[in-house]
């Protein structure tokens, strides 16, 4: 903290990263769907990387600039500040939880390939890990992957992939061993999207957009080589090291949006029923940064996130659902500050995946219990 | 006390629940947000449902209980207003539909879209809005009830309902906001406990798991809470059990709405599912009146202003 606070070097980013947002922030409302939406977000991203503001914390041979979480996290609260696109769009698999994974478990080719194509925005990636009878126990999930000569023939059937519509890859989890049983004989695979015998069925959320998709798979070929990262019948734990950005560090900069969030409800709020309410969630917002953030800066050193991480992705997602309710108390119903896709409506009805996207809430309470507090594992 | 249903009530019911068989009632398709139940809204105006409370040997019990048991439906139809609130003018001067505002006419409104009356609580006055359907734009909303939003006033038949009309007014919108509340919570609770029943992740139903029992149990409280206050308001048809039972609602809301989509996980999210039917209602019904926190300032000072 007193390294984000103090440090001269710091100040001197902070104020070029809000120039620089100043100048280059998109002035129109960012699509939520379709095709508009991929050209808005991989056009901002690629405004973002030539700037030099994308992957700042990823190594420099990549395209990244190989800084510390420090200006990450300057670079995030002055990207809140600047009221800049949100960053829940169809960018967030890859910058925040494909790439991490590839640069942590992926092959130098892999590397070399798919990490500077995500920071530049060429390059949209989606999630394929939960099926329609494999949510919460996604270890017995049965998309299939049979190996045939140097290709993966993958059959199957993905639910719950956000912007699988629009992507470019899919990093998608297969059972490649049918004799093993749950946790054994997965694998974590590359998946391109355009691929003959893919299918993609967007579903419509109740906050609007049809971001959610169905994937199926009829008999795509992927590459072997190319395509399996962290090890054939490796893949749950290359899924965990996933699982541990998205629960970890991959919400960095939304929970800073929503600590700023907070700060504007407590400068709009003039109902003195309210004001104790606001107050309290302005306390849990200091309470999340500073979690956020020694987490952050921890899961830097050690280079992949630990299970704490589940303790501040519910931490989080319970703040997100009390502070759009607070605003719809707020503002009133029919207020100009619920409308809109971007009005506080959409958050309060986008604040509901909070607590099911990346394993349910139910599910971090287990991790926190079993993995973080030590407590006996009890029976599924 | 007595919580059972008397025989007039129990026949209103069966009356009420044999007319709604008899409709082909469509629940929103997939990809819809709001179906507004015409077929629905147009047997209720003829068969006098919506008028029980106008009757000398019935009372706001029978309107909040017809109330309740429409809002179970899966389509929005305005009827709480019309139950609870009509009776309180004559129908030929306040025509059904209505609709509900509150600072200005000109704020949107739920069902304004259909309505022919407009009634607004201007802080010192009640004020009657004869509703030109050409002077309504719709307004665009997540929430499935119809919104909808005046152009202009002017040109429109107004008139004071005059100062005296407001209390009985916001009584028994809260009666209304309670009822419908408690309607809601019924058919999404409903439809969840199929879910968790039925849906297997770890080789066993949801259901079977110990914190989701405890969580829906809670909110088997919180319903049946909601039902009962909402009764009890309109029993005693008293200003302070009102603005408690919407108090005790609107509270309610966020926590019980929330659990009953954690359960059903993304599916729950989606309008391929069922439980927006009744909770993008609940979730509109948040915010009216200016919300809890307003509700809870009305019981306390409406309670225990004599002291």
């Amino acid at each position: 903290m007193r390294e984000v606070n103090g440090d001269r070097w710091l100040d001197l980013f902070r104020i070029e990263a809000r120039d620089w947002l100043r100048a280059n922030k998109p002035n129109h409302i960012a699509p939520l769907e379709g095709p508009e939406s991929r050209h808005y977000v991989l056009d901002w991203q690629r405004r973002q990387y030539e700037g030099g503001w994308a992957g700042l914390t990823w190594p420099r041979e990549y395209g990244g600039r190989s800084l510390s979480v420090a200006e990450q996290i300057v670079w995030f609260e002055e990207y809140a500040r600047a009221g800049a696109p949100s960053t829940h769009n169809a960018s967030f698999v890859g910058l925040n939880h494909a790439g991490p994974t590839l640069i942590a478990c992926g092959t130098d080719e892999q590397k070399a390939f798919h990490l500077p194509k995500i920071l530049s925005g060429e390059a949209i990636w989606c999630q394929g890990f939960s099926e329609p009878g494999s949510g919460s126990d996604l270890a017995s999930l049965r998309t299939k992957g049979r190996i045939e000569g140097d290709e993966l023939i993958v059959d199957g059937q993905k639910i719950w992939s956000s912007y699988a519509d629009i992507a470019d890859f899919q990093e998608l989890l297969v059972r490649t061993d049918p004799d093993s049983k749950r946790h054994a004989g997965i694998s974590w695979v590359i998946c391109p999207m355009n691929l003959p015998g893919i299918t993609v069925r967007p579903i419509r959320t109740m906050a609007g957009p049809s971001k959610f998709c169905e994937v199926f798979y009829d008999h795509v070929r992927l590459p072997l080589k190319d395509a399996v990262v962290g090890g054939l019948n490796n893949g749950w734990k290359t899924a965990m090291a996933t699982l541990g950005f998205e629960r970890g560090t991959a919400s960095l900069a939304l929970q800073i949006k929503l600590i700023e969030q907070v700060d504007v409800l407590a400068r709009d709020c003039g109902d003195a029923m309210l004001a104790p309410r606001i107050a309290d969630l302005r306390a849990d917002a200091a309470a999340l940064k500073a979690m956020s953030y020694s987490f952050a800066l921890a899961a830097a050193a050690s280079g992949t996130p630990g299970p704490e991480g589940s303790l501040i992705r519910l931490f989080f997602a319970e703040l997100s659902r009390r502070v759009s309710e607070a605003a719809v108390d707020l503002y009133g119903i029919g207020s100009s500050e619920l409308a809109g896709d971007h009005g506080w409506a959409y958050d309060y009805l986008e604040a509901y995946s909070e607590t099911i996207a990346g394993g349910t809430a139910e599910i971090q309470r287990n991790i926190i219990g079993e993995r973080v507090l030590g407590l006996p594992r009890g029976k599924a | 006390m007595d919580f059972e249903l008397n025989e007039d009530q129990i026949a209103i019911l069966h009356g009420l629940d044999q007319m709604l068989a008899g409709l082909q009632i469509e629940p929103p398709r997939h990809g819809e947000t709001l179906v507004y139940g015409a077929a629905v809204d147009s047997e209720l105006a003829s068969s006098g449902f919506l008028d029980v409370g106008r009757e000398q040997n019935f009372s706001t019990l029978e309107s909040a209980l017809i109330a309740e048991r429409l809002a179970r439906l899966p389509v929005t139809v305005e009827a709480s207003s019309s139950a609870i609130i009509g009776p309180l003018f004559p129908p030929d001067e306040v025509e059904r539909p209505l609709a509900l505002a509150q600072g200005s006419p000109l704020v949107p409104a739920r069902f304004l879209p259909q309505a022919r009356s407009l009634l607004v609580d201007l802080g010192d006055d009640l004020l009657h809005v004869s509703v030109d359907p050409a002077r309504v734009e719709p307004v665009d909303s997540l929430f499935a009830y119809p919104y909808g939003r005046l152009t202009r006033l002017e040109g429109l038949m107004t008139r004071s309902l005059g100062r005296g009309a407001l209390a009985p007014f916001r009584r028994r919108w809260r009666m209304a906001l309670a009822a419908e509340s408690a309607g809601l919570m019924r058919s999404a609770m409903d439809t969840v406990l199929e879910h968790v029943k039925t849906r297997h992740q770890f080789g066993r139903p949801l259901g079977s798991f110990q914190a989701i029992q405890h969580r829906l149990a809670m909110g088997s409280g919180t319903m049946n809470g909601t039902y009962w206050l909402a009764m009890r308001a309109a029993w005693t048809d008293s200003d302070s059990d009102c603005a408690v039972a919407a108090t005790y609602a609107q509270d309610a809301i966020p926590t019980f709405t929330y659990d009953l989509h954690q359960f059903c996980g993304a599916m729950g999210l989606t309008l391929e599912f069922p439980l927006h039917y009744w909770t993008y209602r609940l979730k509109a019904l948040l915010g009216e009146l200016g919300g809890s926190s307003a509700q809870a300032r009305a019981a306390s000072a409406l309670t225990w202003t004599r002291a």
